[in-house]
């Protein structure tokens, strides 16, 4: 190592003025560099319904999985934004499918009407179960969290109440699935956006200064219990909205709502795609699952090949995809001599 | 004993140390002087091979990139490319700033952990450290987080020598603490250079050790701009004013 050497500078690649959430555009070279990736995965998703005839029915529902575990993603990045750490995705997931089940099956409710209840009155149920173990940090809370779902499976069992083993079937039908998947699709970009939208505002810095350090926040007047209820209460609507969504695709609910998957699934998605932007949450589940389906010939050695991804991501790149792919966009490197910043 | 020679870090583009060299001979203490973002701790944690176990990890995740340049050199071994492990079995060990002791752990145990690389008795290493520090033999028992800061930095400074090490680098020993925790901290550095360790400490305000050292460097921006005996750099006016407060 010699004072001669060259080492490698990062610069911000971009336009003249810009601070996080602020853009000053002058050309439109500008303009399509700030645009250009959202506006393409807007673009793309809006067009994949449409190409049914090319890609057959079962890619489109493929789709749909897709977007529901995007969503499952997306509700476990929000709190681990807050550094609550949810292994039980499936719990949101299955009180949204069980509630609209009932609402719709009980009460006779349409979708319209049962999915939207369903969303609200889901992740209010959650909260409310989770309220007692939100001053709960880092493992402990990820083992209540493992654990509830479990839990639900066996008193539906033991009870036999919201129709028992059997679940609930023969719930209404969607209008079809065109419609179906431009719905989901709509609903996973106005969460992605959304919530980068939140976490750029102060409401979103409370909750990232939560995650960083509980007590110098504490320190400043602000009552984590409080903001920590409302992030889960926040986390849970696309969760919640993800099972009752699936469950009139289905048109049955059952135990598998609390399935194991939407716990894993999940947490591996945003593993892939990197924590803490959304986005990555998403691009994890949009490589994931179809990844999943193509592999389904293999049957039980999709495991092995979920364990090597995961592994493989987990160490050679902790960052994500997304978050990789992101520094890459927004930053050139160059080789500029030792020398250049002396004195 | 200890050579560095142009050693440059730079964090992303920012440059932390700018082209350092210094040397301490066996059985010395020097001391190292700055303002804060002067490079201090920088420099202690390159030589121990933290920035360079840093340098790896954030390579790994991607995040930032820090470039380490130059040489260190220890008893005539290279030790650009060796892990901080390595290094404290060759004897530099750090006292970290700040005093990180582990909280819930006893005194005792600590200790015990500071002498872990140790395939020899370590009770002896301990025992001079409680005569060293009678404060800490009353506390044995009691867990590491429960102790004032004063106390805390005693026993990092503890661990440090259990380890047995041939120089310690000791970053900012004396802060936070009282004048007469101060002294209590400067009497024990006395008493360790007796043993023959070498010592190189860091500290924002000189005046409390000038006394004990003997060749001290006076960093800003990383870069050296004054080196001398202890004598010279007290009556060097420049220094005077902005690092003895006289």
């Amino acid at each position: 190592m010699t004072k001669t050497g060259y080492r490698k500078e990062r610069i911000d690649r971009g336009i003249k003025v810009r601070t996080d959430d602020i853009f000053a555009i002058g050309s439109f070279k500008e303009i399509s560099y700030v645009a250009m990736p959202r506006f393409l995965v807007i673009l793309l998703l809006i067009i994949f319904p449409l190409l049914s005839s090319v890609t057959g029915i079962y890619w489109q529902n493929v789709m749909l999985i897709t977007c529901t575990i995007a969503l499952l993603a997306i509700s476990w990045d929000m709190l681990a934004s807050v550094g609550l750490l949810s292994l039980g995705q499936a719990m949101f997931f299955g009180a949204g499918a069980y509630v609209t089940g009932y609402l719709n099956h009980n009460l006779g409710l349409s979708p319209l009407l049962s999915i939207p209840l369903a969303t609200v009155l889901g992740a209010l149920l959650c909260t409310l179960l989770l309220f007692p173990i939100m001053r709960l940090r880092g493992i402990y809370f990820g083992l209540i969290t493992f654990a509830i779902p479990l839990l639900m499976t066996r008193i539906i069992e033991a009870t036999k109440i919201l129709g028992g083993t059997e679940g609930l079937s023969g719930l209404t039908p969607l209008p079809g699935l065109t419609l179906e998947l431009y719905i989901i699709i709509a609903v996973t970009l106005i969460c992605v956006f959304g919530f980068r939208r939140m976490f750029d505002t102060d409401y979103g810095l409370v909750l990232k200064a939560i995650r960083n350090n509980d007590r110098a926040v504490i320190a400043g007047g602000i009552d984590i219990q409080w903001y920590k209820t409302q992030a889960v209460f926040v986390a849970a609507l696309p969760a919640t909205f993800a099972g009752a969504f699936l469950t009139h695709h289905y048109q049955i609910v059952g135990m598998p709502a609390f399935a194991l998957e939407y716990s894993i699934l999940p947490l591996t998605a945003v593993i892939i795609g990197g924590a803490r932007s959304f986005s990555g949450a998403m691009l994890g589940a949009f490589i994931l699952v179809p990844i999943s389906e193509l592999l389904r010939a293999f049957s039980t050695l999709r495991i092995v090949v979920y364990c090597l991804v995961l592994l493989v991501f987990a160490i050679g790149l902790p960052e994500g995809i997304f978050n990789f792919v992101q520094r890459k966009y927004h930053q050139i490197e160059r080789l500029v001599p030792m020398g250049e910043v002396k004195k | 004993m200890l050579k560095v020679d142009n050693l440059t870090v730079f964090f992303e583009n920012a440059i932390a140390i700018n082209d350092l060299s210094l040397s301490i001979n066996e059985g010395e203490i020097v001391g190292v002087f700055g303002s804060n973002s002067a490079g201090k701790t920088t420099l202690m944690n390159t030589i121990a091979g933290l920035t360079l176990h840093l340098k790896r990890r954030e390579q790994r995740k991607g995040g930032t990139r820090i470039t380490i340049t130059g040489a260190v050199n220890f008893l005539g071994e290279e030790m650009n490319n060796t892990k901080p492990s390595y290094r404290v079995k060759k004897g530099i060990v750090l006292c970290r700033e700040r005093h990180p002791v582990l909280k819930d752990c006893t005194v005792a145990e600590n200790l015990r952990l500071g002498g872990y690389l140790r395939r020899d008795n370590i009770t002896d290493t301990i025992n001079f450290v409680y005569e060293l520090f009678p404060n800490l033999k009353r506390l044995s028992g009691k867990k590491a987080g429960m102790l004032s800061g004063g106390e805390q930095e005693m026993l990092i400074i503890g661990m440090a020598l259990v380890a047995r090490p041939k120089l310690i680098l000791m970053d900012e020993p004396l802060l936070g603490l009282s004048p007469l925790m101060q002294d209590e901290v400067v009497r024990a550095v006395k008493e360790i250079r007796k043993t023959g360790v070498t010592i190189l400490l860091t500290e924002q305000y000189a005046r409390p050790i000038m006394p004990i050292i003997d060749r001290g460097y006076i960093i800003e921006n990383g870069t050296q701009i004054v080196s001398g005996t202890a004598e010279e750099l007290i009556n060097n006016p420049e220094v005077k004013s902005a690092y003895f407060g006289i």
